[in-house]
């Protein structure tokens, strides 16, 4: 069962926040109403399905388990709309879904992590102090190369890392999304990129 | 027989061919230069990666066959009752 959105902020990091995102798409209550019809279903989808198909994509590690995730999650939201309130953006209440469901994945497939808490200890003593840019020659690997970087992460680290990448979520709402304040958000982003940084640099 | 030894024909065309690959391996630098990219920020990186990587067609395709079987909703009296 998913848990309800809590209500959120609806202050935005980028110049591309979308304050008008979705609105007409909170339900009447009516039960008759709870499910999509196709043509909502396709405009949730259409504004969605990319950032949460990359989440799942770099969650979980695997295209086709990400394809799996994103058309279980649509199909969860096509199911759950009635259950949702409005009190959070459509598209923050599909991330809850899709990171709960990723996450649920995860722990079924007894999946362990590459890395210990040491060992990103010891990446983050690394990066030192100066954060340098990230340059890469061929992006025809990046892929390949971000993946890696990210599995060696903590998932907190990865988590906060791709829903930062998203301009149209704010810091309060990752917040709410990884169940912690902005200000932490803020300073655990701080370590995080430093630390990705670090490990990115190595893979090429 | 080709001679072994570089005579004052070959000798010019053994330079030329080293010019040539002096500009080849410029242009290939060149190449290289201008596909680098450089990012401020891992989430500069993620953001170009994300751009980049589409949604398969499939999962849409998927996911209207399963809406399609999913169970319609119950419909209104009022419905029923004008068949709309």
């Amino acid at each position: 069962m998913e848990p309800e959105t809590p209500p959120i902020q609806s202050s935005k990091r980028g110049t591309h926040a979308s304050a008008s995102e979705t609105s007409d798409l909170v339900p009447c209550g009516r039960p008759e109403r709870a499910r999509l019809a196709p043509p909502e279903l396709d405009r949730i989808y259409e504004e969605h399905s990319r950032p949460l198909y990359y989440l799942a994509l770099r969650m979980l590690g695997d295209p086709t388990q990400a394809e799996d995730a994103t058309h279980d999650v649509f199909l969860k939201a096509y199911r759950k709309l009635g259950d949702f309130k409005g009190h959070s953006t459509v598209r923050t209440w599909l991330y809850r879904i899709t990171i709960n469901h990723c996450q649920n994945l995860l722990q079924t497939w007894h999946r362990r992590h590459i890395h210990t808490t040491d060992d990103e200890a010891v990446w983050e003593r690394a990066a030192g102090a100066a954060e340098s840019p990230l340059r890469v020659l061929e992006t025809k690997e990046l892929g390949q190369r971000i993946q890696k970087a990210l599995d060696t992460l903590s998932e907190e680290y990865r988590l906060l890392l791709l829903l930062v990448a998203d301009e149209k979520l704010s810091y309060d709402e990752i917040g709410a999304l990884t169940g912690q304040t902005s200000d932490a958000v803020r300073g655990k982003l701080h370590r995080a990129r430093k630390t990705f940084a670090a490990i990115f640099n190595q893979t090429a | 027989m080709i001679p072994n030894h570089p005579t004052p024909m070959n000798r010019h065309t053994s330079k030329l061919n080293q010019h040539e690959h002096e500009e080849r391996a410029l242009h290939q630098q060149g190449a290289q230069q201008q596909t680098a990219v450089e990012f401020a920020s891992a989430e500069e990186m993620l953001r170009h990666d994300a751009g980049q990587t589409p949604v398969p067609p499939a999962v849409a395709e998927r996911l209207q066959r399963s809406v399609d079987q999913e169970p319609k909703p119950p419909r209104s009296l009022w419905q029923r009752l004008f068949g709309r």
